[in-house]
């Protein structure tokens, strides 16, 4: 008998004599989630694991869900697909988790999906970008996954036309060779054909380069206007100082993730400025709730939220809506709530066609300016001017 | 779409090649020496870097030095863990089957990377000191990489001169072609297992310390270095130390030209493929396996 059994015992006894309890009395909802609190994605994944804290925090303190405590069940997958796999099947076979949350990246949420699909649970996954884990081909659809962010492709389109609108002709297109930034990069190169832009250099990079000097060289000898970067945090630093090192002088030079968290500055310091990055979310736009979080954030962790802190606290907050309205955890109840549902979060609006994909969220362009980052696209929501072209590295 | 490679391209990814190289074979040359003096694949070599790494940021951002001047330290630091390392663990698998020393040492490496994610957590840190490039005539020089480029080659060499010329060198060596010829010519030589042990994390510790300012450092950065390092042994000949150089130089300017010629993306294929067939076209490494 394990420590535990008297007592699951005696509650067993008190439940067969009262009858009834008082719900506080039921055992908490069991939500799990595989993040990767280590690995190359550990900066990312553990400011969504602080969203998903903050909104626990927040959903007990307005007295649970369904009358139930809620409790997040929470492991590190070291930023490896495999490993979150292997995770979700203990947490949904060996914990017995009543929800699942998703994990962070595309890759992971790939690998992830194919476990939680197998055993009908639906995994709101609000770190996953990439449209091909919704958009399936006919006969591998899958039924209970949902997006939150805006789609992978998207990514580069602020930078783009920014320098579109200002004349620039030619880019270059670097990215991980991995499933998010291979979507961004191929979106990015979409837009471009679009907006009449040549692409004159493409190449990928596997995950874990460090040294991009011939890559770069290749890029110089280009020579395009606009470099688009499909990024994550360690390349986008090791990019940036690069092209400083090699001199590599675009008119603009956006990056996709990473280049958004403080600690890109922090890392780079003056060389951080004029860069471009996109981001799903930020602090200043005007979205109900959003103020409120950014406190209530920076008040519990120290330091400010990420776009990926503030779509885990979303996707965490549009998971409990949809069980508050199916008031059930049955995964074809909720599942059918989250297809209907339209909701404005402190990340944005919330509202998937009939394959869980984000149809309503709205990403924005920002750059780096004089420590902070200033909303420059789109228009309606720009804050201000983007400072334009870079000037070379050697007059910074 | 594609670029139309130059001179002055090729010309810049040699530089670039020579550059990384340099660092390759002063980390590999610690790997080879382990190997070639205990019999002993030190799996733990990249995580010793790691921690080399980590000494150079705390010391820069706590104790405000120069971040070349933490170069030395990091190194005696490490020498210190290394010697420690020897003496309560690894002198125990030298002379048990490759085997035994090879899950001893992947122990070791799991431990160090998890008790530095414990320690310094596993947030991106890096040592901004010193960036952008020197140019000359159209080649660009990165900073940071010429200076550790710099201090590689001189450690290099100041590594060579001690196992070449001094009493401790030669008893390196000696150990390493025959323990017990060096044991009955009066060589003390479970101290220079200990002595080489320690050099070598020192090695490792330097190479952490110069990639502080180059990359970002995680507790996981060390991996790729044992896999680099032990791919520039077997590529110069394993036990052979001047092996370690030429076989760094070969990795650095191999992995940049296919970065240039093909991709990115394949540039660490190209680097296990030739891996692949020095072993089956000269198994003992391009200069011969253990001579010293």
């Amino acid at each position: 008998m394990t420590p535990k059994a008297p007592a699951a015992l005696a509650v067993a006894l008190a439940l067969a004599v009262g009858g009834v309890v008082p719900a506080t009395a039921q055992a908490p909802i069991r939500i799990g989630a595989s993040l990767s609190l280590t690995g190359t994605y550990a900066k990312l994944g553990k400011n969504q694991h602080e969203g998903y804290q903050i909104c626990e925090k927040e959903l007990n303190a307005k007295g649970g869900l369904l009358g139930r405590k809620v409790q997040f069940v929470v492991y590190d997958d070291q930023s490896m697909p495999a490993t979150a796999v292997r995770l979700y099947e203990k947490l949904i076979t060996e914990d017995k988790v009543d929800g699942v949350m998703g994990p962070y990246s595309s890759p992971v949420t790939e690998a992830s999906v194919n476990v939680t699909e197998k055993y009908k649970k639906v995994m709101v996954a609000p770190l996953a970008a990439t449209t091909s884990i919704f958009k399936r081909p006919p006969g591998q659809k899958r039924n209970y996954v949902f997006m939150v962010i805006s789609p992978a492709e998207v990514y580069l389109e602020g930078l783009l036309d920014t320098g579109v609108k200002r004349g620039l002709k030619t880019v270059a297109v670097v990215n991980e060779d991995t499933l998010f930034s291979k979507a961004a990069a191929s979106g990015a190169e979409e837009v471009a054909k679009k907006k009449g832009l040549q692409v004159v250099f493409k190449e990928a990079y596997p995950k874990g380069n460090t040294d991009f000097s011939a890559l770069l060289t290749k890029v110089k000898a280009a020579n395009p206007d606009i470099v688009a970067a499909a990024t994550y945090f360690d390349d986008a630093v090791a990019l940036t100082r690069q092209m400083k090192e090699l001199a590599v002088n675009p008119k603009m030079f956006g990056v996709t993730v990473g280049g958004d968290l403080p600690e890109f500055y922090d890392t780079l310091k003056q060389n951080a400025e004029y860069i471009y990055g996109a981001t799903q979310w930020e602090h200043v736009l005007p979205y109900p709730g959003n103020q409120e979080f950014f406190d209530s954030y920076k008040k519990e962790f120290n330091h400010e939220p990420s776009y990926h802190s503030a779509a885990g606290y979303a996707g965490c907050l549009i998971y409990a809506e949809g069980v508050k309205r199916a008031n059930s955890l049955d995964a074809d109840r909720v599942r059918e709530q989250l297809l209907k549902l339209e909701m404005r979060t402190p990340f944005g609006d919330y509202k998937v066609d009939q394959d869980g994909f984000q149809v309503a969220h709205k990403m924005v362009t920002f750059q780096w300016q004089k420590e902070k980052k200033v909303i420059v696209w789109p228009e309606d929501l720009a804050k201000g001017k983007p400072l334009f072209p870079t000037p070379p590295w050697t007059s910074r | 779409m594609n670029v139309v490679i130059t001179p002055a391209m090729l010309a810049q990814v040699i530089v670039s090649g020579i550059l990384a190289g340099s660092l390759y074979a002063m980390v590999a040359l610690g790997l080879g020496l382990i190997f070639g003096v205990m019999r002993v694949i030190n799996i733990a070599h990249g995580p010793l870097l790691m921690l080399g790494a980590y000494a150079t940021y705390f010391l820069t951002t706590g104790a405000g030095l120069n971040p070349f001047l933490t170069v030395p330290i990091a190194m005696a630091l490490l020498f210190v863990v290394g010697v420690a390392l020897q003496r309560t663990l690894v002198f125990r698998v030298v002379d048990a089957p490759e085997l035994s020393s090879l899950l001893l040492t992947f122990g070791i490496s799991i431990a160090l990377v998890n008790l530095a994610q414990l320690a310094f957590t596993s947030d991106l840190r890096a040592v901004e000191y010193i960036t952008g490039a020197w140019v000359v005539g159209g080649l660009a020089l990165s900073k940071p990489r010429v200076i550790a480029f710099l201090f590689a080659a001189g450690v290099t060499a100041l590594s060579f001169v001690l196992l070449k010329s001094t009493r401790l060198g030669k008893a390196i060596r000696a150990t390493s072609q025959s323990r017990e010829v060096a044991m009955v010519c009066g060589v003390d030589v479970a101290r220079i297992h200990m002595l080489t042990f320690g050099f070598a994390s020192a090695l490792a510790a330097a190479g952490g310390a110069l990639l502080a300012m180059i990359v970002a450092i995680q507790p996981e950065m060390g991996g790729v270095w044992t896999f680099k390092s032990f791919l520039v042994i077997v590529l110069g000949g394993a036990g052979n130390y001047p092996g370690a150089l030429v076989g760094g130089l070969l990795l650095g300017l191999v992995e940049q030209m296919a970065s240039l010629f093909l991709t990115t993306q394949l540039s660490e294929v190209v680097a296990y493929v030739l891996l692949v067939l020095v072993l089956l076209v000269r198994p003992s490494g391009l200069l011969g396996g253990r001579q010293t």
